[in-house]
């Protein structure tokens, strides 16, 4: 089970959109974090993922373990928030 | 082992892209059971494309995610079923075909692939070193990490002359690398590209070669001048490629499936491949236009001679046929 989940995206990134309707449609809540509002955490969303790309989530666990999926990638995205 | 009667469809359609949601909207329409596998995007390329022009019935154009999302419900809307999974394999078991998935296995009375294309890569030095990191073939997706910084893109063709155009909303300066001595690009879009002059600079004749960089950043990259062989460097902070489309065709080998030189899928005038009960449509066949309309148009005749195929199955009481042309 997740504890949050976080999203990386910019304005014009369609697989943002994608997985923010698909978390939208399991009624699973997330933090999005716009970095082209916010482009000093460019670095932040770089080193947790090692790709200058979005979407980027992170799901961050009930042991405060967290998992890093790049791109819409609802095979990972899928367990990950079971 | 017989197969699970519940993982038998009429139909398996392997993608879920232009070509893949009309064929759905056609045969879920007529009440055929069908199942669409994707592993990626519920849209295909079509859903990245930043602005669709050329699609019939959208006279001031259309984002293509929002195409993407009214092929998806109208296909929903019909009753069609979609399960995120990768396709491995395609065999014959029992008469029918197998596909084995990361999930587990459905079986199908006929399959269409349409699994279209994915960006092509032009394979010099750095190009993998850097992907996503200075390197990247989705505009729309990462176009934004470059605002007021220099870009390269490569290519000649209307995916490379569009998305430089996009990328505009965000570089300082665009270099374009096209090999040719002119552009593949439709000339409308010749003609959009005169209005960006102020920032794209095209390179016509010129090879890209090496891509460099330092402390993990693209710092530059190195072409060769074809009229004068001189090498040239363009400095930059990223690289957009748009080269081209490789057919998603890899899960075939040793299904029987016929590919073409370039590794697209053949077929006959019903869109039928040389298996019986496996048609394909849309970019990943041989001869396919790569444009959305022609996918969707694709889609729709598979379709059609698909119902025609399961029809003459039923007649038959057999567990493939062939379709008399």
């Amino acid at each position: 089970m997740a504890k949050n989940i976080t999203i990386y995206t910019t304005n014009t990134c369609s697989y943002c959109v994608m997985v923010k309707r698909w978390l939208g449609s399991k009624g699973i809540s997330y933090e999005e974090v716009n970095l082209e509002q916010y482009p000093d955490r460019q670095a932040e969303a770089l080193s947790m993922s090692g790709a200058l790309t979005v979407p980027i989530t992170v799901v961050t666990k009930n042991d405060d373990s967290k998992e890093v999926i790049v791109g819409y990638n609802l095979a990972r995205l899928a367990p990950a928030i079971a | 082992m017989e197969p699970d009667k519940k993982n038998i469809h009429d139909l398996v359609v392997v993608g879920a892209g232009p070509a893949a949601l009309s064929a759905a909207i056609y045969t879920c329409r007529e009440d055929i059971d069908t199942l669409l596998i994707e592993k990626g995007a519920i849209g295909g390329l079509a859903a990245v494309t930043d602005w669709v022009d050329n699609y019939p019935g959208f006279a001031k154009g259309i984002a293509g995610l929002n195409l993407s999302e009214e092929m998806r419900k109208q296909a929903e809307r019909f009753g069609a079923k979609f399960e995120l999974d990768e396709v491995l394999k395609i065999s014959i078991e029992d008469g029918l075909h197998r596909l084995k998935m990361h999930g587990g296995d459905v079986y199908a009375k006929a399959v269409l692939i349409a699994t279209g294309s994915d960006y092509r890569k032009i394979g010099v030095p750095g190009e993998t070193e850097f992907y996503a990191r200075g390197v990247h073939y989705c505009a729309t997706c990462d176009g934004a990490f470059y605002r007021d910084k220099k870009l390269v893109v490569v290519g000649g063709g209307n995916s490379a002359v569009q998305e430089a155009m996009f990328l505009t909303k965000f570089a300082s300066h665009i270099d374009m690398l096209v090999r040719g001595p002119s552009f593949r690009a439709s000339e409308v879009l010749q003609h959009e590209l005169n209005n960006h002059k102020d920032k794209i600079t095209v390179h016509f004749n010129t090879t890209t070669d090496e891509i460099v960089g330092a402390e993990g950043k693209v710092t530059k990259v190195i072409g060769t001048d074809k009229t004068t062989n001189q090498k040239k460097e363009f400095i930059t902070d990223g690289v957009f490629v748009f080269v081209g489309l490789d057919p998603n065709s890899g899960f075939l080998v040793g299904s029987g499936v016929e590919l073409d030189e370039f590794r697209f899928i053949k077929s006959d005038i019903r869109l039928m491949t040389n298996v019986p009960g496996i048609f394909v449509a849309g970019d990943v066949r041989s001869g396919a236009t790569m444009q959305i309309a022609s996918a969707s148009g694709e889609g729709a005749t598979s379709a059609l001679m698909i119902r025609e195929y399961l029809n003459e199955m039923n007649r038959e009481g057999t567990s493939s046929v062939k379709i008399e042309q």
